[in-house]
């Protein structure tokens, strides 16, 4: 029988290589010098030091998983989990030293800058390299900066907000990332203010044998209304790094927020992320993910729906090539009355590689009037690849709305028929049929995003006999 | 000795904090056993009152496994050789002096034979404390054709805990029908393997949870055959505090081409106490298929409700005339009158308040 043939993901701009290029670069492994250290070169206050060895307490008591993939091949003692490149913070592309900006070129970051985002930040290894932000939105109090210069100029902000909405205990992952965090992002939206254009982060791991752990904070005002994006590769080496980053995100009152994330590291990479969002009343937070790349992903965005009518969107795509695992999914909570959720989720698995879905829907007995509808869909394109699906539902009121449903199958022959009669060859009618499944998650996506994603996916359908 | 005991494991876990990896029974202890004679049976095949050893792929946990291999005070052997007209009824009831029962079922049925089997577990009366642990294990042959109806119907004060293990061989057709009515506890394992290309297995479940009861459903089918398929029907109601865990499995393995799998899950929520988790896993690794699975938990359509109310009919009795008319399917796919009469009873009883 002809098989559908789809190509990997064409890496090639992703693969290319710096030199391993720093100023600094911590010594392998995690120990509390290593914490005190990195706190000390940050020149942060005592409550942060105090937050890192938080972290690193908790890493040490809390044990691995038992569940989702294996992760024996991570060892921490193989990991540097700090590499400081050899740039300062630059508020202009023109100041970011040449071998750094030209990887930020290829990636078409100051490009997109330009024509279509409001700022952008760009973060090499540990540290942020670029950061700007629209007069006019500074104008209107909107505060865009790495986070290291937010924990100086807003201490007082980012104090009330760090580790609230993510706690140190939630597993063992986050503690490493808040014992060792370096760069990320920091957005403060005022209130009433729409920030019309997206924002936009973007995370480069360029060392081999090192830990990206990023922290992003952002917090969107009553009313307010923000798009951020955040992207993230890493060229390919034969030793496994790790990416670790932790989000947290406070949508207020009336406020929306719109968190689009393309991940495409390096299929040596193990991105064990952490995101999650406290959303209060008539609030709106939409999920939109693009997981491409990684050797093992366990990553599963957490809405918490605290306030009434608080609303959450979820659309994601996986792809799980060759040696790849991909584990995602998502959480949420419907903690108050009439919050909502709607989620979409698609996975294409090839050529052995296994896409794993996930989701966990509390309904919290004082939820009443919520309604939750969840749909995933699986595509698997040879069968020695693995699609699975593992959805929990815990429903503890009886004054809901609840449904999920789930399908996974291979291209249907009748519609391949179907559009073969109407003049299509079977090649293009495969094309057609893998475009239009994942259309709804690309259709989300700003249009830059979307083509990228489309090269990403670089359907080039061969008639393979398999 | 009293200790607590992990049952029911499901084939794939999740985190810990989703309290649904396994049912953890505090206090668990196994009872003393006596002999258990309160059964009576209708059939036209020989029984036999010994049976081999079973050892089942997803357990409901070892130490009731352990229990039944060990001490079974009911074995019965069915060998279905011939087409049978007149289902075979095997009927326990549990009273005050034997308030324990433990047994041990194997179904094989022949090539190309067809027969049902009724298992009914009944306690005399409410105040009966009875410990019940089962296990029916069916070998369906190829083409063979059998039915099973399972009717749990002991009271509120009983602990339950009852697996199945399934085997099925090419073209072969196993149809279970299952109430889970009573229990304090109860405990089911469903696991089938579906071996044979064309084998054809169904499940419909109805399960009723009031007052404190706790319900937890593990079914589990793994498909190997090609142009397997594999139906999974629950439909259940909960009221007062019941709760329910409901983990379904459907498992498809590399080389069951053009194999089918459907897996639906309904709870309908009476009460604002009443708790319903579910998790119907899809596992795949074969491409050639066709999974679907879907469950939706919620309370009864306030229009339904009110429509039925304006005919005349008390709220009580609408919400019991809708929970039926879901399980009619169900209900539907028992054959006799009489039986299907004494549910339905059974199911208004326990709607009541």
């Amino acid at each position: 029988m002809a098989k559908t043939q789809v190509d990997d993901i064409n890496r090639s701009i992703y693969n290319i290589k710096n030199e391993d290029n720093y100023s600094f670069k911590m010594k392998k492994g995690l120990d509390e010098s290593i914490v005190r250290q990195i706190s000390k070169m940050k020149n942060e206050p005592k409550w942060m030091l105090e937050c890192r060895l938080k972290g690193l307490e908790m890493f040490n008591k809390l044990d691995m998983p038992t569940w989702g993939p294996d992760l024996s091949c991570l060892n921490m003692d193989d990991i540097s989990t700090y590499v400081r490149p050899k740039s300062n913070l630059n508020s202009s592309w023109n100041d970011v030293p040449e071998e750094i900006k030209n990887t930020f070129d290829l990636l078409g970051i100051p490009e997109a800058e330009k024509k279509s985002l409001a700022g952008v930040g760009a973060q090499y290894d540990s540290e942020v390299v670029y950061h700007s932000l629209q007069e006019d939105l500074l104008k209107k109090g909107v505060i865009y900066t790495d986070f290291e210069t937010a924990v100086r100029e807003h201490e007082e902000i980012v104090k009330e907000y760090f580790m609230k909405c993510v706690p140190a205990e939630d597993h063992k992952f986050v503690a490493l990332h808040y014992a060792v965090w370096s760069g990320g992002s920091f957005v403060y939206v005022p209130k009433g203010v729409d920030v019309e254009i997206p924002l936009q982060s973007y995370f480069r791991l360029n060392s081999p044998e090192s830990g990206q752990f990023e922290h992003t904070l952002i917090i969107v005002d009553e009313g307010a209304n923000l798009h951020f994006i955040e992207g993230c590769s890493a060229p390919k080496y034969n030793k496994v790094n790790l990416h670790a980053g932790c989000v947290e995100l406070f949508v207020k009152e009336n406020a929306r927020l719109r968190y689009s994330t393309i991940e495409n590291w390096s299929k040596n990479m193990l991105n064990l992320n952490t995101k999650k969002v406290m959303v209060e009343k008539n609030g709106v937070i939409e999920w939109v993910t693009g997981s491409f790349g990684s050797r093992i992903s366990m990553l599963y965005p957490m809405s918490i729906l605290k306030g009434e009518n608080a609303k959450m969107e979820y659309t994601g795509i996986s792809f799980a090539g060759e040696g790849q695992n991909l584990d995602t999914g998502l959480k949420v909570v419907h903690g108050a009355k009439n919050t909502a959720s709607v989620v979409s989720s698609k996975s294409i698995s090839k050529s052995g590689g296994i896409a794993t879905f996930r989701s966990n829907v509390i309904v919290a007995p004082e939820a009443d009037g919520s309604k939750s509808n969840i749909s995933c869909e699986s595509l698997m394109l040879d069968d020695w690849s693995v699609s699975d699906t593992i959805p929990v539902s815990n429903i503890q009121t009886d004054d809901v709305e609840f449904s999920h449903e789930a399908k996974i199958g291979k291209i249907s022959d009748e519609a391949i028929f179907y559009l073969m009669s109407r003049g299509l060859s079977e090649e293009e009618a495969k094309a057609m049929i893998v475009r239009g499944f994942a259309s709804p998650i690309s259709k989300e996506l700003p249009v830059e995003y979307a083509a990228e994603m489309n090269n990403l996916i670089n359907l080039e359908l061969e008639g393979a006999i398999g | 000795m009293k200790k607590m005991v992990v049952l029911n494991e499901t084939p794939r876990r999740t985190s810990k904090s989703f309290g649904i990896n396994n049912i953890k029974i505090e206090n668990f202890e196994l009872p003393e056993l006596k002999d258990f004679s309160n059964v009576n049976i209708e059939t036209e095949v020989n029984i036999e009152n010994t049976v081999h050893e079973f050892k089942p792929k997803f357990s409901i946990g070892e130490v009731l496994v352990n229990q039944i291999k060990d001490q079974a005070n009911k074995k019965l052997y069915i060998n279905i050789d011939k087409d049978i007209k007149k289902p075979i009824v095997i009927d326990f009831e549990l009273d005050e002096t034997q308030n324990t029962l433990v047994d041990n079922i194997v179904i094989r049925a022949e090539e190309g034979k067809k027969g049902t089997i009724i298992l009914k577990y009944r306690t005399k009366n409410d105040d009966v404390q009875a410990f019940h642990n089962g296990v029916c294990n069916v070998k369906a042959k190829a083409n063979a054709d059998i039915k099973v109806i399972i009717l749990n119907l002991l009271n509120q004060k009983s602990e339950n805990y009852y697996s199945m293990n399934n085997k099925l061989e090419e073209n072969a057709n196993l149809e279970y029908v299952i109430a889970d009515f009573g229990g304090s506890k109860t405990v089911t394992n469903y696991y089938s393997s579906l071996i044979g290309n064309t084998s054809n297995n169904t499940v419909n479940t109805m399960y009723l949870g009031k007052e404190q009861q706790l319900l937890d459903l593990n079914y589990i089918a793994e498909v190997y055959g090609k142009k397997a398929n594999i139906d999974i029907e629950v439909y259940g109601a909960l009221k007062d505090n019941a709760i329910k865990h409901f983990k379904g499995t459907i498992d498809f393995k590399t080389g069951c081409k053009k194999a089918v799998g459907n897996e639906n899950e309904y709870c309908m929520l009476l009460s604002k106490k009443a708790k319903s988790k579910a998790l119907p896993m899809l596992l795949c690794s074969e491409d050639d298929v066709q999974g679907n699975h879907s469950n939706s938990a919620g309370k009864i359509d306030e229009d339904k409700l009110y429509y039925i109310m304006t005919r005349g009919i008390s709220k009580k009795e609408a919400q019991k005339l809708i929970v039926k008319a879901k399980f009619n399917n169900i209900l539907n796919k028992i054959e006799d009158e009489t039986l299907k009469n004494e549910l339905i009873e059974i199911i208004d009883r326990k709607l009541d308040y």
